[in-house]
């Protein structure tokens, strides 16, 4: 339970240090208003239209649907992992037919071309 | 010459401040010490748990600072001579104060806000990635006993945080009023994701032989010379989990999320000062923290890679030396000044004797801190485990500062084939190969 403590803690910690870093930063640097020109994004030179936060490619949400799927496998593995001296042949087969399912899902994205970068 | 009376120079004026401040400041501290320490050192001796966490925190934060300078300095240097270049070599010997000054620089520079930008999440992306490589530091253990805090889901812990980066980038990305900075944030996040199973993954082997996700007992478990390392055991779990980390780090050639060279610094387009500074420094001590991890799991941690021959008690019996410790304590502090600023009066080009005394006696005063320090809280396991903790762990910041000099950046189709087509079925070939030699050999 102390464990939890250090991670709030550090957290605590580690927000104070990078904002004490900034508000120095800030002291000792110098600082203007700026024109309208210099608050424009850089798009390497030409000015910017349209919507930025517009549409873009399907496949990065199909990464994040796979990610979410395999990361919560990788969960369960690692419980499987410690546990595994007591389990040995059961364990084995049992991963076995849920690792299986779980490839029978990357088989049928892969099929579908998902891994494939378009 | 007409007499003008002149005004003191700048180091005379800085020097009659300091002596000022010295004289009220010290009767200030002095008086402070005497009210406050008292209950001050009960009340310390009373909360030992809190004690160790203040310490712990601030040795881990302020530890980033040195880290990131040698690594900013290697990866300066060490491509310098693979390019048959010299590198810095103005600036401190061998240019080894370039880095420090590189980060005088990024903190002195303006801190602009561009226009449009969501001035929130704008500000909290940088502190949300430099805080995930903050966080993970906390549960590496650099020596037997030395390390943040050790949890019993140490490894899941790491790869939780970890995890968290890539919010760090998408806000870096979305609150940027730029193009460049969403398409690369949303390739950052989809490369971070992507290595982030096979990482994972390649460590159960590791898990199944140690039984615990604990990165101080996987560490204990490797005891012994080098063929106790797991690197034997987990041939194939190294290799996916070192390539893995090289693109979780965000280096060359897996560095899809800056390509400097197409997406203008990818998200981080839009930042400047400090805040810019901050994702730079998150990379640098990251990739510090990937080479602590790969030695910790794969190459032994703190452990020596054979028996160390001699055996080593130190046992000080300062009575014991009776005429000599006065002589030591008499002497030894001037003999140490004079030598050390003969050394730098004749090696240090700018050096006259005023300065290099007092350089020197500051250096002796410190070193004989440090030591008496030293003596009484480090134990020897700890000078032994730490370097050959950094010693591992550097070897590894020099093969990411190799890969970088050597490989060009790959293509994003194939930087992204390879985690899923490859890095991943090999990732669970590798878990069951582990699993039945394990039932093989305890079944």
């Amino acid at each position: 339970m102390e464990g939890i403590w250090y991670v709030v803690g550090f957290i605590v910690a580690g927000i104070s240090f990078i904002f004490l870093v900034i508000a120095l930063s800030w002291l000792i640097s110098h600082r203007t208003k700026g024109s309208r020109a210099k608050g424009l994004p850089y798009e390497s030179g030409i000015d910017t239209y349209g919507d930025t936060h517009g549409r873009f490619g399907v496949s990065y949400y199909m990464y994040a649907l796979l990610f979410v799927a395999f990361d919560i496998e990788v969960v369960f593995i690692f419980l499987w992992a410690i546990v595994f001296r007591d389990l040995l042949m059961g364990g084995i087969v049992s991963m076995g037919i849920f690792i299986a399912i779980l490839m029978l899902g990357l088989a049928y994205a892969w099929r579908k071309g998902v891994l494939t970068w378009r | 010459m007409t007499a003008v009376t002149r005004r003191p120079t700048l180091p005379a004026r800085a020097l009659l401040a300091g002596v000022l401040l010295l004289l009220v400041g010290g009767l200030v501290i002095t008086l402070a010490a005497v009210l406050l320490l008292p209950p001050l050192v009960d009340f310390l001796a009373a909360n030992t748990p809190l004690v160790r966490f203040a310490v712990a925190a601030l040795v881990l934060l302020l530890i980033t600072i040195p880290v990131a300078f040698i690594v900013i300095y290697m990866e300066l240097k060490v491509i310098a001579r693979m390019n048959l270049r010299v590198g810095p070599d103005r600036v401190g010997p061998f240019g080894a104060a370039q880095s420090v000054v590189h980060g005088l620089k990024v903190l002195a520079k303006e801190d602009f806000t561009p226009f449009g930008v969501d001035v929130a999440v704008y500000t909290l992306a940088p502190v949300a990635v430099f805080l995930t490589t903050l966080m993970t530091i906390l549960v590496v253990p650099f020596a037997p006993g030395l390390y943040g805090q050790d949890f019993n889901i140490g490894l899941l812990y790491v790869f939780a945080i970890g995890g968290l980066n890539v919010v760090g980038l998408m806000m870096a990305g979305w609150g940027s009023f730029n193009k460049y900075s969403l398409l690369g944030a949303l390739r950052a996040a989809a490369q971070a994701i992507s290595y982030e199973i096979p990482l994972a993954l390649a460590v159960v082997g590791v898990i199944i032989l140690a039984g615990t996700m604990s990165l101080n007992s996987i560490v204990e478990q490797q005891a012994g010379t080098v063929f106790d390392w797991n690197l034997w055991r987990q041939p194939l779990g190294l290799v996916i989990f070192f390539i893995a980390a090289i693109a979780e780090a965000n280096r060359t050639p897996l560095d899809m999320t800056e390509a400097d060279q197409e997406l203008v610094a990818g998200f981080a387009t839009e930042y400047s000062g400090m805040r810019f500074g901050f994702f730079f420094f998150a990379e640098y001590v990251n990739v510090f923290v990937v080479s602590c991890l790969v030695t910790v799991l794969f190459f032994g941690g703190w452990n020596a890679p054979f028996d160390w021959p001699f055996p080593v008690a130190i046992d000080l019996d300062p009575a014991g030396y009776e005429a000599w410790l006065a002589f030591l304590l008499v002497a030894g502090p001037i003999v140490g000044t004079v030598a050390l600023a003969a050394l730098l009066r004749f090696f240090v080009d700018w050096m006259r004797w005023p300065g290099a005394l007092l350089i020197a006696f500051l250096l002796v005063n410190l070193l004989a801190v440090g030591a008496l320090v030293g003596l009484a809280f480090v134990t020897f396991d700890w000078v032994v485990g730490l370097t050959w903790m950094m010693v591992k762990s550097f070897a590894f910041v020099f093969t990411f500062v190799w890969l970088r000099a050597t490989l060009p950046r790959v293509r994003v189709d194939q930087l992204m084939g390879v985690a899923w087509k490859w890095l991943l079925p090999a990732a669970l070939v590798n878990i069951f190969v582990t699993a039945a030699a394990v039932v093989l050999v305890w079944g």
